[in-house]
């Protein structure tokens, strides 16, 4: 029998209605690919980052203040305005819809992430240290990038790989969505997040989570006529990147109060 | 006519230069294309002379004909083929203990790592680059695989039988049975055209992130 490959188009839907700012996904981020320890060092240089951050912001003022957060992780645009300025393809397009770093292609101009709107691509000013108690616990799936190259979220490309392999080879079944999702392919970050709040699927499975919502995101490419019957949206939809991860709005059940505080 | 001085002097200074720039090219050329560069990188010296003629060799040749995923466990259930642990030689080495002298001594440090709980320090031999992904058992697994209707060598031949776990290995680790030192010379170069060629050849996936991390 050969096997029959699905042409997968992964993507991601965040739903900031569940977010609660945790940091489960950062920390899982952090171990599942070998990023450095950020250090106080390194965050008074500047240098220290996370592949999956969260980004906090406040709305309203004093004493009727709310924190809200998103999770910003490379959006593996469509239109990925990082690709076309790198001069050795480090960084490209695959079938899957995905936008691959490959490590050692990258000579490290750093085009790429000026060029990113979404400031998720990481420069290595330093070789990565691990104190030499964690030398053990690094990745053996996910190399460790040395100094002077680029890396970014990959959407654990290393996982999807990993649950193909043993999907084709070992299990010599056919690679659809049913006997995909029996393996762990999702990502560290959505695996990790206890309030189910980033869902990771194939675009085109109806039995997934994330249909729906890119189904009606690419219907209504702006929403400039208010048309979008769910929640979803991108991340500076008006530049026209496309990326493939999409974030729901926050429903508040109870918003703030309007002309409350002191910049009334 | 004699050359004057100073003709002698660039003649010189130009027969140097292409001497040296000669020779570099000649380097280089012959680093990228042998494998191992100059031969050097031979079999490295290992705690215990373990000869794969002997274990792997086949019984015609005097060897037990022992098939390699005996001993590499791993080698069809995972990524790394895997170095058998001591208990492992003790399965046969118990009883076995050497005819010559030469084996009495070194199946004498086998069993005396075992009774002292202190592994043996295997010198690795083959291996691939950090960020290179490669999957024992998958490779094994299609190249063995009985319902797959056609596979394809690495230098483009079809092969119509699927092929034994021992064959499949020594398309890329050359015939290690017929190694008394295991060699770092593989059967192939291992550059990343030689991977692709046979991935081309079997029409399997060829995206970067397949190979590398």
């Amino acid at each position: 029998m050969v096997t029959q490959r699905v042409d997968h188009k992964w993507g991601m839907v965040v739903d900031l209605d569940r977010c609660t700012g945790c940091q489960a996904c950062v920390v899982a981020c952090q171990s599942e690919n070998n990023l450095p320890i950020n250090t106080k060092d390194l965050f008074l240089q500047r240098r220290a980052y996370e592949w999956i951050r969260i980004e906090r912001y406040w709305e309203g003022e004093f004493p009727d203040v709310k924190a809200r957060f998103i999770p910003i992780m490379c959006q593996h645009c469509e239109n990925a305005p990082c690709e076309p300025v790198c001069p050795v393809f480090a960084t490209y397009h695959n079938d899957e819809g995905l936008n691959v770093q490959v490590y050692n292609r990258c000579v490290g101009t750093r085009y790429c992430a000026n060029n990113c709107p979404y400031q998720v691509r990481f420069f290595n000013y330093w070789e990565p240290v691990w104190p030499e108690r964690l030398r053990n616990h690094l990745n053996p799936d996910v190399t460790v990038r040395s100094r002077g190259i680029m890396e970014k979220c990959s959407f654990c490309i290393q996982r999807i790989r990993r649950a193909e392999v043993t999907v084709e080879r070992r299990e010599r079944s056919n690679l659809d969505y049913a006997t995909m999702k029996k393996r762990n392919f999702l990502p560290a970050c959505v695996s990790a997040c206890p309030t189910n709040a980033l869902n990771f699927a194939d675009q085109a499975d109806a039995s997934g989570p994330v249909k729906e919502y890119f189904d009606d995101v690419n219907e209504h490419p702006h929403n400039e006529a208010h048309d979008r019957k769910t929640r979803g949206y991108r991340l500076l939809e008006e530049m026209g990147t496309k990326p493939n991860v999409i974030y729901l709005k926050k429903v508040d059940p109870f918003p703030l109060r309007k002309g409350v505080g002191h910049g009334s | 006519m004699r050359p004057s001085a100073k003709m002698l002097t660039l003649g010189l200074v130009g027969l140097t230069v292409t001497v040296v720039v000669g020779f570099l090219i000649a380097v280089l050329l012959i680093s990228w294309f042998s494998n191992p560069p100059f031969g050097l990188g031979n079999a490295p010296p290992q705690p215990i002379a373990f000869p794969h003629t002997v274990h792997a060799g086949s019984t015609a040749d005097g060897g037990m004909g022992i098939q390699c995923e005996f001993c590499h466990r791993n080698v069809t259930r995972g990524d790394a083929a895997t170095v058998p642990a001591v208990e492992q030689c003790l399965f046969c080495h118990k009883t076995i203990g050497g005819t010559e002298d030469t084996a009495k001594t070194e199946i004498a440090k086998v069993r005396q790592s075992f009774e002292e709980n202190d592994p043996i320090n295997w010198e690795r031999v083959h291996r691939l680059p950090d960020h290179v992904r490669f999957i024992h058992e998958a490779h094994i697994r299609f190249f063995t695989d009985p319902d797959q209707p056609t596979r394809t060598g690495i230098n483009g031949e079809s092969i119509g039988q699927p092929l034994t776990v021992a064959e499949t290995c020594s398309v890329c680790h050359g015939d290690v049975a017929k190694m008394t030192e295991v060699q770092p010379k593989q059967g192939q170069s291992l550059k990343m055209g030689t991977c692709l060629d046979c991935h081309r050849n079997n029409n399997v996936a060829t995206d970067c992130t397949v190979c590398h991390k």
